[in-house]
């Protein structure tokens, strides 16, 4: 608890820069006021539970104050009181939507502390994993995104896919959503029989779905693009300043992936490109989801045709010790930069365990850009961020 | 026997049945619809939509209703009562009661009123006032965004549309809704559609914006203001909101079909069905309403500037500029109107 | 693209960066090893620091800070990335049971969510931050910092303050 006098000291107590586009003077001279509108947390577009604070001057926002912590579940403090393996289950429940990289960035990180090699066949597979995860959340937040514009049929659509994407992963990992199939060294079993073979011909039968599905339907329709195109604009300078990672730092045209430039695991035996766009607006964040599908793809078709054979766990020994010091992991989940920072005190359980979730820090920009927009362009803005609720909140 | 009939159909008594009728269309319009919609969703989406009550989930309408039914009508606790509960009636009756001057077919008119256009614009820009009310009465910040949206859209919209009316009474030189269908009589041709394609088009673009269906369900707003107007209603008051709209935007199709679609008239001569054209009537109608759920399940919303710059930019121009056409053209050639 | 982001080679670069720090400020340690430059500095420094990695050697995105609650200090750790290969790390330690340090802020604009975090979790008050009011946490009545260890797991513990 903070005393009096450090209080006053540390904490400058004003209200957050407002975007303000009515000059008061004028608005007196009218007598017009704003509106105060709590939006959320039980909201059916607040990817969750979160809670905005809006102060409108007719439609549009004039201050955004973005609450969170509704979904809050102390992931950190748990993750302090369970043994290193135990802690897996708890990452799968961040980001609920991309879970496998959630684990994937904490088992890296316990990886560096153990300073332990991974067998090959281990590391294909858990990038074939990532990355059929990076498309079973960057469709659906295609869906999203036309849902909160008011179209309902494409999530329906996405879904379908997930379905498909699900299971599959039931296949390999034997659960639908909360996997736990990224082992501290390894992945808990190797892919059962067929599954390869069956993951081809999902992909054969998306890529032919995918374009009359997602992008015909959807790129060239005139609300679409009029929804679109210029919503939550925002110049590479003021992206990279914000500590954007993702999609909303490559839609402006800033070519960062920390699967090409923080390189891990099997992403170095890999031929993808980073997608970016120059424009920086919802659209082009919607072009660079589409863009990263057909990236995942061809990285898992890359992965199939030469998948190593081998041994899937290494054997690390039943109780796991890390010596003192930190390990972090960095990998790009569909959301971006995701970095686990562990600290080992050389006991059997972490001694700080934090979650980078990129969530919580592309939420900055709500407060930043969403002020001088229309009260509907929130709903597309936060498509453009599509964050989710278990990621921001941890 | 003859004149026990001849007793229904004397003024009061005929007044009365026709008013059950109607009611009963109407009442009936809206679980059909309902209906009709979730099925046309659910296979827009890959889905079967409601198939467990009755044959085919043909039942579902009644479950709904008596769910209904059953359901505490909540209103909230700062909320203006009277207001509040006023607003769902002062929705549906508008809706209802243009009803009775659309022709169904030659002998099946409730009231052939000689304005029955002018009856039709005056009664539908009263829903406006419902919206209002019901966004005034919730006293919540949702409600009152959307009943502002909604008063705004309506009555911006109420101007193209009523533009939109004007060549079909010029051509006709009646504002009969029954004349107008006879003026379009003899094969598809005749109708009014094509003579006044821009006016048709209109018509029906700001029709879909005055029965607020998507893309122009901005009072509603569901991912953003949630509902809009009707957030806080619950049970009863919000079936009847449904009602309404579902009955208007039969309404809506149901006057495009008699202004553009020629009403009771069979596309080919020879298809005549003398009595039984109500068929035809029925099926345009039908079709119409088709139309607007396939577009509310295929399209994104727009935003309020949007829809404003449509209707004063885009659609009012339209409609002038084609009005001095349609007055040209008649003007030139007198001898064939 | 406005962005500049550092180019050439991954040893040179970090190379540059440490020696950019050596020569303007005085750290306590530094290293360099793999893609990665520790260097340690006392809290009074760390602005500094932080200015000069951002301005000086163009480390444009600060990943995340890391507090540590060492019992009776406080490590923070600030991971900074130039985008292209490199990793700085920064770490700094707080004495004492009620910890202040310089805000961040007006360097790297995104450390705002991330000091109000390590207010919240662990009752780290950052000097000069625009808006430093709890993030997850209720922002009244409760007066507990979490992710302290001195914060023992217990239900009735969480909500005495709520009541």
């Amino acid at each position: 608890m903070l005393s009096e006098e450090r209080r006053t000291e540390g904490t400058a107590l004003t209200r957050p820069a407002t975007g303000r586009l009515v000059d008061p003077d004028v608005r007196d001279e009218f007598g017009l006021e704003t509106i105060d509108m709590n939006m959320g947390p039980q909201h059916p577009a607040m990817h969750g539970l979160l809670r905005l604070i809006l102060e409108l001057d007719g439609e549009t926002v004039v201050r955004c104050d973005p609450v969170m912590g509704y979904l809050h579940r102390s992931k950190e403090k748990i993750s302090e009181n369970r043994m290193y393996p135990a802690v897996i289950p708890i990452t799968d429940r961040i980001d609920y939507m991309n879970n496998i990289a959630m684990e994937y960035g904490y088992c890296l990180a316990v990886e560096k502390l153990l300073d332990v090699e991974i067998p090959p066949r281990a590391d294909a597979i858990r990038a074939l994993m990532n990355e059929f995860g990076r498309i079973m959340s960057h469709i659906p937040s295609i869906g999203f995104l036309m849902l909160e514009l008011g179209a309902f049929t494409p999530i329906l659509y996405a879904f379908r896919e997930r379905e498909r994407i699900q299971s599959l992963f039931e296949a390999v990992t034997g659960a639908r959503m909360m996997f736990h199939y990224i082992r501290i060294g390894g992945v808990k079993a190797d892919l059962p029989e067929g599954i390869p073979e069956k993951m081809w011909s999902y992909l054969e039968g998306l890529e032919q779905r995918f374009e009359p599905d997602f992008v015909d339907l959807i790129e060239g329709n005139e609300i679409f693009i009029s929804r679109t195109r210029g919503v939550g604009k925002m110049t590479p300078e003021k992206a990279v300043e914000m500590g954007l990672t993702g999609v909303p730092l490559r839609c402006t045209g800033v070519e960062f992936d920390v699967r090409k430039h923080y390189p891990y695991g099997w992403y170095k035996n890999l031929d993808f490109d980073v997608i970016t766009d120059e424009a920086g607006d919802v659209e082009a964040s919607y072009r660079c989801r589409i863009g990263e599908v057909r990236q995942s793809i061809r990285m898992i078709k890359q992965i199939l045709e030469n998948l190593p054979e081998g041994e899937v766990l290494a054997d690390l020994g039943r109780r796991l010790r890390p010596n003192e010091g930190d390990g972090i992991g960095r990998v790009e989940s569909a959301r971006g930069e995701y970095a686990v920072h562990v600290v080992s005190d050389g006991s059997d359980t972490p001694y700080r365990v934090h979650y980078r979730t990129p969530c919580t820090v592309n939420m900055q920009l709500l407060q930043e850009i969403v002020p001088g927009h229309y009260l509907p362009d929130i709903m597309p803005i936060m498509g453009l961020i599509d964050p989710v609720s278990g990621a921001w909140d941890k | 026997m003859q004149t026990a009939l001849n007793v229904l159909e004397a003024e009061p008594v005929r007044l009365l049945i026709s008013f059950g009728a109607i009611l009963f269309l109407v009442l009936n319009l809206a679980g059909i619809l309902t209906m009709a919609e979730r099925k046309t969703a659910a296979y827009i989406q890959l889905r079967f939509g409601p198939n467990r009550v009755g044959p085919r989930g043909l039942l579902q309408p009644a479950a709904d209703v008596v769910k209904l039914f059953t359901k505490e009508n909540v209103s909230p606790g700062r909320s203006d009562l009277w207001v509040f509960l006023a607003a769902p009636i002062a929705m549906f009756i508008p809706a209802a009661l243009v009803w009775l001057v659309i022709p169904f077919s030659p002998n099946a008119v409730v009231a052939d009123l000689n304005v029955a256009i002018l009856f039709f614009v005056g009664i539908t820009s009263i829903s406006a006032l419902g919206v209002v009310m019901a966004g005034y009465g919730s006293r919540s910040t949702f409600s009152l965004l959307g009943a502002l949206r909604g008063a705004a859209q309506m009555i911006s919209y109420e101007v193209p549309l009523i533009l939109s009316l004007l060549g079909v009474v010029m051509l006709t030189g009646s504002l009969s809704l029954v004349d107008v269908v006879r003026a379009q009589g003899g094969g598809f041709w005749h109708w009014y559609f094509l003579p006044q394609l821009p006016m048709f088009i209109t018509f029906y673009i700001a029709g879909l914006a005055e029965v607020k269906r998507v893309p122009f369900d901005l009072p509603e707003g569901e991912s953003e203001i949630v509902g809009g107007y009707m957030v806080e209603y619950s049970g009863m008051t919000w079936a009847l909101i449904q009602a309404s709209e579902f009955a208007s935007m039969g309404l809506m199709s149901a006057i495009n079909v008699t202004l553009f679609l020629g009403g009771w008239q069979p596309p080919f001569e020879f298809l005549d069905l003398g009595t039984f054209n109500w068929f035809w009537f029925g099926l345009k109608t039908a079709l119409l309403m088709f139309t607007f759920q396939w577009i509310r399940w295929s399209l994104p919303r727009l935003r309020m500037d949007q829809l404003m710059d449509l209707g004063w930019k885009v659609l009012v121009p339209i409609t002038l500029i084609w009005l001095f056409v349609t007055a040209g053209a008649m003007l030139i050639f007198q001898e064939v109107f | 693209m406005a962005v500049t982001l550092p180019e050439g080679n991954l040893e040179t670069r970090l190379s540059r960066y440490l020696d950019g720090f050596n020569n303007r400020h005085g750290l306590e340690e530094s290293s360099a090893e793999g893609n990665l430059v520790l260097i340690v500095v006392k809290p009074q420094d760390l602005p500094a620091v932080l200015a000069t990695a951002r301005e000086t050697l163009g480390i444009l995105h600060l990943s995340f800070i890391t507090v540590v609650d060492r019992q009776g200090s406080f490590e923070l750790t600030y991971e900074l990335l130039d985008l292209r290969g490199a990793q700085v790390r920064v770490k700094t330690t707080l004495e004492g049971e009620e910890p202040v340090i310089d805000t961040v802020t007006g360097i790297y604009p995104t450390a705002n969510w991330h000091e109000r975090e390590a207010y919240d979790m662990f009752g780290v008050a950052f000097k000069g931050h625009p808006d430093l009011r709890r993030l997850y946490m209720w922002q009244d009545h409760f007066d507990h910092h979490p992710l302290l260890k001195s914060f023992e797991i217990s239900t009735k513990r969480t909500f005495e303050g709520l009541r």
